[in-house]
């Protein structure tokens, strides 16, 4: 077998012994992330491999289940990003492109793991280097040149020459090759000549302001009699009011002008803001600059003071100042001037939920700006016209990777009601616990998740190992695990600087929509499980936290935990429910369920015993809402811890 | 001579950190695990990140060893194995100390990432936590030693090991070398799960080697710093005085390096405010009472 991925270079003696220390030390980052391979049951921490944070410090991808059609762009950019030699494992991934194929394939399942990770182990250790090594080029990083105007974003080129508006020489840029198609708007004709009301305004400025000097936007020493071009940039020069006027006079200041009555005088030039990024006006002009006065009188221009409001009071406007610099430009909550940078995070990111796509624009380090996408949301629940009710209950559980019993558990329940079929109290008890069972594991997840993103590795580890312990014992599994589980609560609840660093954090008002644990740890909230007599016979009594910060959340998801042990131990038995038979009814049926999430609830439409039509409500789509509230004005840090916090479910969100 | 004594054992000491590290991260205890994880770096593509500031990017890793070295120079293993005893140890493993952010700054800023130079700008502000917190210790250890050379500090705490005589300098200093080391739950700049690696992020092969082999280095050399300023050096009963500063430099290092793996991370805002607000004034109070110490009743 040969590695794809494999470094170029002849196998030499010291490149074996290096071949073979590669294969021993598997780093692995993986698709679409720790949390779903745990809800899978697979133990990759367990497997003698290192699960790093960043594709660059990993020398295998592993992809675990089908990869959703939106994760396939970022999964190659992901493995384009690895250093060779790089190999991949794929555990019941099916169909990958644009990812080569994977190095070794195996079935999801903990054989299919250990069995894999040896296959892949003989693989590198035999091919690591490779005289023929082939190239790998993930689709979306592509990029082409294209040139564009330092002054005038708005004009981008596909060869290099001057700006038609200034006239300073293009520079390159890249950019993503797939803009071709929206690119041929840029060179509309009149977006690259100046606008009629500037000509007419560079007239009238002309007339009032006399023969001037003539001197460059960008370089106010530049000073020339004649127009010109400058020596400097090759800009255009300007007189010295069109400058002022045109878009850039922000940049050059006049020093003689004075502080005086700027709104004035600035409220008539204020129409040529209109070119962009023209928002000058830290600067006023001075009364008895001559010919300035006939400004005043150009009432067509005004409407535009407000532009002058934002010069502080009491500061001196000098050229360069960072006032007139930074003017117009966006400004912190602080009052303070910085970078903003657009920082995609995810879907792969170490300690966000897996398939979550968070934008984050930010200032410095602060979230100025968020935008959070789901690349793995839903699709239509129904395939096709109609679905027999078994393919359905299979589809929606394979649809939630992340709490598929739930899911299952709901979809029967629906198409029971439609049927009106009664799977009898014990049933009804045993689905119940399961789900149970399920609550436990997901918010052990969440748990080990968020020990990830916070760098408490104990916790992570901890909570991964109980998570795939619960998630699919009998009833005396979870006695047997029941106290190592409480202990782990404990020593959550007493952990040193988790006050610290989750209080006040994401904090949720009562009147925003939210679901779950989110919902209910602001004092009050609703939970499913409070009309369900068969939960209610169980001694359910729902949980309440007070305070709606992320902490309230991690001590509401402990307290369910706690609860859900209690619960399953009276229900006494563990069932995940079978398809309902339903051959030939046909009917209408709804059924609600607390998810590990928050509430869902589905209704269905049978006809002949096929499902013809189905809605389903889920918590991630109420919840995922909130992302832009609770990251608002947040430090970096804390804006992901309050993303995490919500315990958000990609794949149940809206496709 | 004792250069490569110090060298060797530096060297050794590393990979000692290095199977404590991956235990404390990974949960794997293997003695072989880091040797096959170095060489397994050492035969990965060390790739460069498109339109990266070439100087900072390669700079950095080199400039952060030079300066864990620089470190080592003046921590006393034994009496005479020292690289060189400067009259002016205690502040120059301070300023070598602080090339730590100049070279973090310049990895981050290098690979031309967001996230590697979010990871740099952080540890600025953490410098503005943690270095405070590293001098005014040291003042009081020099104080009562009457000097700043390790070699001396180390025979002042002939009778009394300063971690006793001055319990709340250690703990301040202890502090403070985590920060200064980026050692969780102070680890801003490489923050897992909130930058992908920060300054690591972007590093790969021979680089990423590197960059791992100082920052090893420089946990060394705090614990070095912390045996020397408090837990009395090369002094000790039975065993050779080298083997008490290997066991000494050890244990600390172990210690700063696993207990953040019981904790979530600080919060960069709290972290500063508490460093300053709390941590100065009892930097403070400790100058104050060592002072009178020293004065009033002379040991």
């Amino acid at each position: 077998m040969t590695l794809a991925g494999a470094r170029e270079g002849a196998m030499s003696g010291i490149r074996r012994a290096v071949a073979a220390a590669m294969a021993r030390d598997l780093s692995a980052f993986v698709l679409p992330g720790p949390s779903v391979a745990r809800a899978m049951g697979l133990d990759l921490a367990g497997s003698h491999l290192r699960l790093v944070g960043t594709p660059r410090h990993a020398n295998l991808l592993i992809v675990t289940g089908p990869l959703p059609a939106g994760l396939r762009d970022a999964a190659a950019v992901t493995y384009a990003q690895m250093p060779r030699p790089r190999a991949i494992l794929a555990l019941g991934a099916g169909d990958i492109a644009p990812l080569p194929d994977a190095d070794v394939s195996a079935p999801p399942t903990r054989a299919g793991l250990r069995s894999g990770l040896a296959d892949l182990r003989r693989v590198i250790a035999a091919g690591a280097f490779r005289t023929d090594s082939g190239e790998f080029t993930a689709p979306a990083l592509e990029v082409r040149v294209e040139y564009t105007c330092p002054m005038h974003p708005e004009i981008i080129r596909d060869a290099p020459g001057d700006c038609p508006k200034c006239g300073m020489t293009l520079v390159p840029r890249e950019t993503a090759s797939d803009g071709h198609g929206g690119h041929g708007g840029h060179d509309m004709p009149q977006e690259d000549r100046p606008s009629p009301a500037e000509h007419a305004h560079a007239g009238q400025a002309e007339d009032a302001g006399g023969a001037g000097a003539y001197t460059c936007p960008m370089h106010p020493e530049v000073i020339s009699d004649a127009p010109g071009k400058c020596p400097k940039c090759g800009m255009f020069l300007l007189k010295a009011e069109e400058g002022e006027s045109h878009g850039h006079g922000h940049r050059h200041g006049h020093g003689g002008h004075g502080h005086g009555h700027g709104s004035e005088a600035h409220g008539a030039h204020g129409a040529h803001g209109a070119h962009g990024h023209g928002d000058h006006g830290g600067h006023g002009k001075q009364q008895d600059h001559s010919g300035h006065d006939g400004h005043d009188g150009h009432d067509g221009h005004a409407g535009h003071g407000g532009h002058s409001k934002a010069a502080i009071d009491g500061i001196e406007p000098h050229f360069m100042s960072m006032v007139e610099l930074t003017e117009g430009q966006p400004r912190s909550s602080d009052g303070l001037q910085m970078d903003w940078i657009e920082v995609p995070f995810g879907p792969f990111f170490p300690g966000l939920p897996a398939g979550l796509r968070l934008t984050l624009t930010l200032d410095g380090d602060t979230v100025a700006g968020s935008e959070a996408r789901s690349l793995v949301g839903r699709a239509e629940l129904v395939d096709g016209p109609q679905m027999t009710a078994g393919d359905f209950v299979e589809r929606l559980a394979a649809m939630m990777p992340l709490s598929s019993v739930a899911y299952r558990t709901l979809a029967c329940a629906a198409i029971e009601e439609a049927a009106g079929a009664d799977p009898g109290q014990d049933a009804r008890r045993g689905r119940a616990a399961a789900v149970e069972r399920e609550r436990i594991a997901s918010h052990l997840g969440w748990l080990a998740e968020f020990g990830l993103q916070s760098g408490f590795l104990w916790l992570a580890a901890r909570a991964g190992a109980l998570q795939l312990a619960v998630r699919d014992a009998d009833i005396d599994g979870i006695a047997a695990q029941a106290g190592a589980v409480r202990a782990l609560i404990r020593r959550v609840a007493a952990a040193p600087l988790m006050r610290m660093r989750l209080r006040r954090i994401a904090r949720i008002g009562k009147d925003a929509p939210a679901s779950g644990p989110v919902d209910r740890a602001r004092g009050g909230g609703s939970d499913a499980r409070a009309g369900d007599p068969t939960l209610i016979a169980l001694g359910f009594e729902m949980c309440v936290r007070e305070g709606g910060d992320a902490l309230a959340r991690l001590r509401l998801r402990c307290d369910e935990i706690a609860q859900s042990l209690d619960l399953i131990a009276a229900a006494g038995r563990i069932a995940v429910p079978e398809v309902p038979d339903v051959e030939t009814v046909s009917g209408e049926g709804a059924a609600t369920i607390e998810t590990p999430r928050g509430t869902a609830r589905l209704r269905v439409k049978l006809t002949d015993g096929k499902v013809v039509e189905a809605e389903l409500d889920t918590p991630s789509d109420v919840n995922i809402a909130l992302v832009e509230t609770v990251t608002a004005q947040r430090e970096l840090g804390d804006a992901l811890a309050a993303v995490a916090s919500l315990d958000l479910s990609p794949w149940e969100v809206r496709g | 001579m004792s250069i490569l004594v110090v060298l060797l054992s530096l060297a050794a000491g590393a990979y000692a950190l290095a199977v404590i590290e991956r235990w404390a991260v990974h949960g794997h205890l293997s003695l072989t695990g880091p040797a096959w994880a170095a060489l397994a770096l050492l035969g990965r593509e060390s790739l460069l990140a498109r339109k990266s500031d070439r100087l900072f990017f390669e700079l950095g890793p080199v400039l952060l060893l030079v300066a864990g070295l620089m470190a080592v120079a003046v921590i006393p293993l034994a009496p005479g194995l020292i690289i060189t005893d400067l009259a002016t140890g205690a502040l120059f493993l301070n300023a070598a100390l602080a090339y730590v952010l100049v070279a973090l700054i310049m990895a981050g800023w290098g690979p031309n990432g967001a996230y590697a130079m979010i990871a740099g700008w952080r540890f600025l502000g953490q410098f503005i936590a943690y270095a405070m917190l590293i001098v005014m210790p040291i003042t009081a250890v020099a104080m009562r030693a009457e000097s700043l050379s390790t070699v001396e500090i180390v025979a002042s705490q002939e009778q009394l090991w300063n971690v006793l005589y001055q319990p709340m300098g250690f703990i301040l200093f202890v502090v403070a070398a985590m920060g200064l080391a980026w050692l969780p739950p102070l680890d801003l700049p490489d923050a897992t799960g909130e930058l992908a690696g920060g300054v690591e992020a972007e590093y790969t092969g021979v680089r990423l080697a590197v960059l791992r082999l100082a920052r090893m280095v420089i946990i060394l050399a705090l614990a070095g710093a912390t045996v020397t300023f408090y837990l009395g050096g090369w002094l000790g009963p039975w065993l050779p005085p080298w083997a008490w500063s290997a066991i000494k430099i050890l244990a600390v290092a172990a210690a700063m390096l696993s207990v953040g793996r019981y904790m979530p991370r600080i919060r960069e805002a709290r972290y500063l405010a508490l460093s300053w607000k709390l941590g100065i004034s009892l930097a403070l109070a400790n100058i104050f009472v060592v002072g009178v110490i020293a004065l009033v009743v002379p040991i």
